[in-house]
Protein backbone atom coordinates (compact mmCIF):
# COMPACT_ATOMS: atom_id res chain seq x y z
CA UNK A 1 0.00 0.00 0.00
CA UNK A 2 1.34 3.41 -0.96
CA UNK A 3 0.38 6.62 0.79
CA UNK A 4 -0.01 9.53 -1.64
CA UNK A 5 -0.12 13.12 -0.43
CA UNK A 6 -1.56 15.89 -2.61
CA UNK A 7 -1.08 19.54 -1.69
CA UNK A 8 -2.73 21.35 -4.59
CA UNK A 9 -5.61 20.68 -6.95
CA UNK A 10 -3.43 20.69 -10.07
CA UNK A 11 -1.26 17.90 -8.65
CA UNK A 12 -4.11 15.41 -9.04
CA UNK A 13 -3.37 15.28 -12.75
CA UNK A 14 0.11 13.97 -11.97
CA UNK A 15 -0.98 11.03 -9.90
CA UNK A 16 -4.58 10.04 -10.51
CA UNK A 17 -3.50 7.17 -12.81
CA UNK A 18 -0.96 5.99 -10.26
CA UNK A 19 -3.29 5.55 -7.30
CA UNK A 20 -3.98 1.83 -6.94
CA UNK A 21 -7.08 0.36 -5.33
CA UNK A 22 -5.51 -0.30 -1.97
CA UNK A 23 -3.49 2.92 -1.83
CA UNK A 24 -4.42 5.76 0.50
CA UNK A 25 -4.55 9.48 -0.30
CA UNK A 26 -4.10 12.43 2.05
CA UNK A 27 -5.07 15.93 0.98
CA UNK A 28 -3.21 18.72 2.71
CA UNK A 29 -2.69 22.46 2.26
CA UNK A 30 -4.48 23.67 -0.89
CA UNK A 31 -5.01 20.02 -1.85
CA UNK A 32 -8.00 19.91 0.51
CA UNK A 33 -10.00 21.74 -2.16
CA UNK A 34 -10.07 18.39 -4.00
CA UNK A 35 -12.45 17.31 -1.26
CA UNK A 36 -15.10 19.45 -2.93
CA UNK A 37 -15.08 17.03 -5.88
CA UNK A 38 -16.22 13.47 -6.11
CA UNK A 39 -13.07 11.39 -6.55
CA UNK A 40 -12.76 7.74 -7.57
CA UNK A 41 -10.93 6.86 -4.37
CA UNK A 42 -11.43 7.48 -0.66
CA UNK A 43 -9.55 10.46 0.74
CA UNK A 44 -8.26 11.77 4.01
CA UNK A 45 -7.92 15.52 4.49
CA UNK A 46 -5.92 17.38 7.11
CA UNK A 47 -8.50 18.95 9.41
CA UNK A 48 -6.46 22.08 10.18
CA UNK A 49 -6.18 22.85 6.47
CA UNK A 50 -9.90 22.19 5.92
CA UNK A 51 -10.87 24.45 8.86
CA UNK A 52 -8.48 27.21 7.78
CA UNK A 53 -10.21 27.30 4.41
CA UNK A 54 -13.77 27.18 5.78
CA UNK A 55 -14.48 23.90 4.02
CA UNK A 56 -15.76 21.89 6.96
CA UNK A 57 -19.38 21.65 5.78
CA UNK A 58 -18.61 21.65 2.12
CA UNK A 59 -16.54 18.52 1.53
CA UNK A 60 -17.92 15.33 0.03
CA UNK A 61 -18.91 12.53 2.38
CA UNK A 62 -16.02 10.39 1.16
CA UNK A 63 -13.55 12.85 2.74
CA UNK A 64 -12.40 11.75 6.17
CA UNK A 65 -10.87 14.51 8.29
CA UNK A 66 -7.69 13.57 10.10
CA UNK A 67 -4.98 15.23 12.14
CA UNK A 68 -1.23 14.86 11.81
CA UNK A 69 -1.02 11.89 14.19
CA UNK A 70 -3.16 9.90 11.74
CA UNK A 71 -0.96 11.15 8.87
CA UNK A 72 2.03 9.73 10.75
CA UNK A 73 0.19 6.46 11.40
CA UNK A 74 -0.80 6.10 7.73
CA UNK A 75 2.80 6.83 6.71
CA UNK A 76 4.09 4.05 8.92
CA UNK A 77 1.43 1.59 7.69
CA UNK A 78 2.24 2.29 4.05
CA UNK A 79 5.18 0.73 2.21
CA UNK A 80 6.27 4.20 1.13
CA UNK A 81 5.01 7.76 0.78
CA UNK A 82 4.70 9.55 -2.57
CA UNK A 83 4.22 13.32 -2.39
CA UNK A 84 2.53 15.13 -5.28
CA UNK A 85 2.81 18.90 -5.57
CA UNK B 1 9.76 3.78 12.90
CA UNK B 2 12.34 6.29 11.71
CA UNK B 3 11.37 9.17 9.42
CA UNK B 4 13.31 11.43 7.06
CA UNK B 5 11.49 14.67 6.31
CA UNK B 6 12.24 16.84 3.29
CA UNK B 7 11.10 20.46 3.10
CA UNK B 8 11.03 22.32 -0.20
CA UNK B 9 9.15 25.47 0.76
CA UNK B 10 10.17 28.72 2.42
CA UNK B 11 8.26 30.05 5.43
CA UNK B 12 5.23 32.09 4.37
CA UNK B 13 5.83 31.67 0.63
CA UNK B 14 4.55 28.13 0.99
CA UNK B 15 2.64 26.16 3.58
CA UNK B 16 5.09 23.28 3.17
CA UNK B 17 7.39 24.62 5.86
CA UNK B 18 4.58 24.72 8.43
CA UNK B 19 3.02 21.40 7.40
CA UNK B 20 6.39 19.68 7.70
CA UNK B 21 6.83 21.04 11.22
CA UNK B 22 3.40 19.77 12.28
CA UNK B 23 4.24 16.39 10.81
CA UNK B 24 7.62 16.32 12.52
CA UNK B 25 6.03 17.10 15.89
CA UNK B 26 3.43 14.39 15.34
CA UNK B 27 6.19 11.89 14.49
CA UNK B 28 7.82 12.42 17.88
CA UNK B 29 4.50 12.59 19.74
CA UNK B 30 3.61 9.22 18.23
CA UNK B 31 6.76 7.70 19.68
CA UNK B 32 8.64 7.46 16.38
CA UNK B 33 12.01 8.99 15.59
CA UNK B 34 13.36 11.42 13.02
CA UNK B 35 16.52 10.60 11.09
CA UNK B 36 16.97 14.19 9.98
CA UNK B 37 15.05 17.02 8.36
CA UNK B 38 16.54 18.15 5.04
CA UNK B 39 15.71 21.57 3.69
CA UNK B 40 16.07 21.87 -0.10
CA UNK B 41 15.09 24.35 -2.82
CA UNK B 42 13.46 27.37 -1.16
CA UNK B 43 13.10 25.37 2.05
CA UNK B 44 16.56 26.60 3.02
CA UNK B 45 15.06 30.04 3.73
CA UNK B 46 13.74 28.45 6.94
CA UNK B 47 17.34 28.55 8.16
CA UNK B 48 17.66 32.34 7.84
CA UNK B 49 18.23 33.94 11.24
CA UNK B 50 17.12 37.36 9.95
CA UNK B 51 13.42 36.44 9.72
CA UNK B 52 11.32 38.84 11.84
CA UNK B 53 7.63 38.21 11.21
CA UNK B 54 4.86 40.38 12.67
CA UNK B 55 3.94 39.37 16.20
CA UNK B 56 0.54 38.07 15.18
CA UNK B 57 2.02 35.68 12.60
CA UNK B 58 3.40 32.22 13.31
CA UNK B 59 7.19 32.44 13.73
CA UNK B 60 7.76 29.27 11.67
CA UNK B 61 11.54 29.56 11.39
CA UNK B 62 11.86 30.10 15.13
CA UNK B 63 9.52 27.17 15.78
CA UNK B 64 11.75 24.93 13.64
CA UNK B 65 14.81 26.12 15.58
CA UNK B 66 13.13 25.33 18.91
CA UNK B 67 11.99 21.95 17.60
CA UNK B 68 15.43 21.00 16.34
CA UNK B 69 17.35 22.16 19.36
CA UNK B 70 14.77 21.01 21.90
CA UNK B 71 14.57 17.48 20.48
CA UNK B 72 18.15 17.12 19.26
CA UNK B 73 17.01 16.65 15.66
CA UNK B 74 19.39 17.39 12.78
CA UNK B 75 18.08 20.23 10.63
CA UNK B 76 20.19 20.27 7.48
CA UNK B 77 20.03 23.02 4.87
CA UNK B 78 21.49 21.98 1.50
CA UNK B 79 24.66 23.93 0.79
CA UNK B 80 24.04 24.41 -2.94
CA UNK B 81 20.49 25.66 -2.33
CA UNK B 82 21.77 27.89 0.49
CA UNK B 83 24.47 29.53 -1.59
CA UNK B 84 21.99 30.30 -4.37
CA UNK B 85 19.60 31.88 -1.89
CA UNK B 86 22.01 33.72 0.40
CA UNK B 87 21.85 31.55 3.49
CA UNK B 88 25.39 31.38 4.79
CA UNK B 89 27.19 30.09 7.85
CA UNK B 90 30.44 31.76 8.90
CA UNK B 91 32.58 29.42 6.82
CA UNK B 92 30.68 30.08 3.62
CA UNK B 93 30.40 33.83 4.33
CA UNK B 94 34.21 33.96 4.66
CA UNK B 95 34.75 31.75 1.62
CA UNK B 96 32.62 33.95 -0.61
CA UNK B 97 33.66 37.19 1.11
CA UNK B 98 30.12 38.11 2.03
CA UNK B 99 29.28 40.75 4.63
CA UNK B 100 27.88 38.35 7.19
CA UNK B 101 26.49 34.96 8.04
CA UNK B 102 22.82 34.38 8.73
CA UNK B 103 22.41 30.72 9.54
CA UNK B 104 19.87 30.24 12.34
CA UNK B 105 20.76 28.24 15.45
CA UNK B 106 19.87 24.60 15.24
CA UNK B 107 20.56 24.41 11.50
CA UNK B 108 23.63 23.03 9.76
CA UNK B 109 24.63 23.62 6.14
CA UNK B 110 25.63 20.41 4.43
CA UNK B 111 25.52 18.52 1.14
CA UNK B 112 22.94 16.56 -0.80
CA UNK B 113 24.58 13.41 0.47
CA UNK B 114 22.73 14.02 3.75
CA UNK B 115 19.40 13.84 1.90
CA UNK B 116 20.36 10.60 0.20
CA UNK B 117 21.80 9.10 3.39
CA UNK B 118 18.61 9.92 5.29
CA UNK B 119 16.44 8.57 2.47
CA UNK B 120 18.34 5.28 2.45
CA UNK B 121 18.50 4.77 6.20
CA UNK B 122 15.11 6.02 7.36
CA UNK B 123 12.11 3.71 7.23
CA UNK B 124 9.99 6.37 5.57
CA UNK B 125 10.71 9.59 3.65
CA UNK B 126 8.02 12.25 3.51
CA UNK B 127 8.47 15.30 1.27
CA UNK B 128 6.66 18.58 1.77
CA UNK B 129 6.84 20.22 -1.65
CA UNK B 130 5.76 23.46 -3.19
CA UNK C 1 20.43 -0.88 0.68
CA UNK C 2 17.26 1.08 -0.04
CA UNK C 3 16.66 1.89 -3.69
CA UNK C 4 15.26 5.29 -4.62
CA UNK C 5 12.89 6.35 -7.38
CA UNK C 6 13.14 10.02 -8.27
CA UNK C 7 9.95 11.49 -9.72
CA UNK C 8 10.35 14.71 -11.67
CA UNK C 9 7.20 16.72 -12.40
CA UNK C 10 8.50 20.26 -13.03
CA UNK C 11 9.41 21.80 -16.37
CA UNK C 12 12.96 23.13 -16.74
CA UNK C 13 14.11 26.74 -16.49
CA UNK C 14 10.95 28.28 -15.03
CA UNK C 15 12.51 27.66 -11.65
CA UNK C 16 15.73 26.09 -10.40
CA UNK C 17 13.75 23.17 -9.00
CA UNK C 18 14.19 20.87 -12.00
CA UNK C 19 17.95 21.45 -12.01
CA UNK C 20 18.19 20.84 -8.27
CA UNK C 21 16.18 17.65 -8.76
CA UNK C 22 18.77 16.39 -11.24
CA UNK C 23 21.54 17.27 -8.77
CA UNK C 24 19.81 15.11 -6.17
CA UNK C 25 19.44 12.22 -8.63
CA UNK C 26 23.13 12.33 -9.55
CA UNK C 27 24.07 12.39 -5.87
CA UNK C 28 21.66 9.54 -5.16
CA UNK C 29 23.16 7.37 -7.86
CA UNK C 30 26.55 7.68 -6.15
CA UNK C 31 25.08 6.03 -3.04
CA UNK C 32 22.55 3.47 -4.17
CA UNK C 33 20.45 2.09 -7.00
CA UNK C 34 18.29 4.90 -8.37
CA UNK C 35 15.79 5.27 -11.17
CA UNK C 36 13.93 8.28 -12.47
CA UNK C 37 10.37 8.79 -13.68
CA UNK C 38 9.33 11.95 -15.54
CA UNK C 39 5.66 12.88 -15.27
CA UNK C 40 3.51 15.84 -16.28
CA UNK C 41 5.49 18.87 -17.38
CA UNK C 42 8.58 17.13 -16.00
CA UNK C 43 8.79 15.39 -19.39
CA UNK C 44 9.87 18.72 -20.87
CA UNK C 45 13.18 18.48 -18.98
CA UNK C 46 14.15 15.88 -21.59
CA UNK C 47 13.27 17.93 -24.67
CA UNK C 48 16.09 18.01 -27.17
CA UNK C 49 17.36 21.29 -28.58
CA UNK C 50 17.30 23.29 -25.35
CA UNK C 51 19.51 26.37 -25.72
CA UNK C 52 19.99 28.75 -22.81
CA UNK C 53 22.83 30.87 -24.25
CA UNK C 54 20.67 33.94 -24.80
CA UNK C 55 18.72 33.43 -21.58
CA UNK C 56 22.05 33.34 -19.77
CA UNK C 57 21.17 30.42 -17.51
CA UNK C 58 22.70 26.99 -17.16
CA UNK C 59 21.64 24.37 -19.69
CA UNK C 60 21.47 21.58 -17.13
CA UNK C 61 19.70 19.30 -19.65
CA UNK C 62 23.20 18.34 -20.82
CA UNK C 63 23.49 16.47 -17.51
CA UNK C 64 20.87 13.92 -18.57
CA UNK C 65 23.42 12.43 -20.95
CA UNK C 66 25.38 11.27 -17.89
CA UNK C 67 22.57 9.36 -16.19
CA UNK C 68 23.60 5.98 -17.62
CA UNK C 69 27.25 6.60 -16.72
CA UNK C 70 26.17 7.44 -13.18
CA UNK C 71 24.42 4.10 -13.04
CA UNK C 72 20.83 5.28 -13.01
CA UNK C 73 19.02 2.04 -13.59
CA UNK C 74 15.76 2.96 -15.28
CA UNK C 75 14.88 6.21 -17.02
CA UNK C 76 11.17 6.33 -17.67
CA UNK C 77 8.38 8.72 -18.51
CA UNK C 78 4.61 8.68 -18.40
CA UNK C 79 3.22 7.52 -21.74
CA UNK C 80 -0.16 9.22 -21.21
CA UNK C 81 1.58 12.51 -20.42
CA UNK C 82 3.84 12.08 -23.48
CA UNK C 83 0.83 11.55 -25.74
CA UNK C 84 -1.12 14.40 -24.14
CA UNK C 85 1.70 16.77 -25.09
CA UNK C 86 1.85 15.54 -28.67
CA UNK C 87 5.38 14.27 -28.12
CA UNK C 88 7.15 11.04 -28.80
CA UNK C 89 10.44 9.60 -27.62
CA UNK C 90 12.26 11.09 -30.63
CA UNK C 91 11.73 14.50 -29.05
CA UNK C 92 13.98 13.55 -26.16
CA UNK C 93 17.70 14.03 -25.53
CA UNK C 94 18.18 10.50 -24.23
CA UNK C 95 16.59 7.10 -24.51
CA UNK C 96 13.58 6.85 -22.21
CA UNK C 97 11.11 4.04 -21.52
CA UNK C 98 7.53 5.23 -21.80
CA UNK C 99 5.25 3.57 -19.31
CA UNK C 100 1.52 3.27 -18.98
CA UNK C 101 -0.15 3.56 -15.58
CA UNK C 102 0.49 -0.08 -14.66
CA UNK C 103 4.14 0.25 -15.63
CA UNK C 104 4.55 3.40 -13.54
CA UNK C 105 2.83 1.77 -10.56
CA UNK C 106 5.18 -1.20 -10.88
CA UNK C 107 8.20 1.14 -11.05
CA UNK C 108 7.09 2.85 -7.85
CA UNK C 109 6.56 -0.53 -6.17
CA UNK C 110 9.97 -1.75 -7.29
CA UNK C 111 11.79 0.95 -5.30
CA UNK C 112 11.99 1.30 -1.53
CA UNK C 113 11.71 5.08 -1.35
CA UNK C 114 10.32 7.84 -3.59
CA UNK C 115 11.75 11.35 -3.76
CA UNK C 116 9.50 13.78 -5.58
CA UNK C 117 10.85 16.95 -7.18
Amino acid sequence: MILHTINKVSALGLCSDLIAEDDKVILLEDGVYLGLQSLPFPIFAIRQDVDARGLGDRLTEQTELIDYSVFVHLSSEADKVCSWF
Amino acid sequence: MNFAIVVHGAPYSSEACLSALKFAKAVLASGHSINRVFFYHDGVHTANNQIAPPQDEAPVSEQWQEFGVGNNIELIACIASCLRRGILDETEADRYEKSGSNLAPGFTISGLGQLIDASINADRVVTFGV
Amino acid sequence: MSTILFVFSRPPHGSINAQEGLDALLMGSAFTTCSVLFVGDGLMQLASGQSTDDLGTKNFSLGFGALKDYGVTRIACSKPDLVARGLNKDDFLIEVESLNAAGMQALIHDHDKVLNF
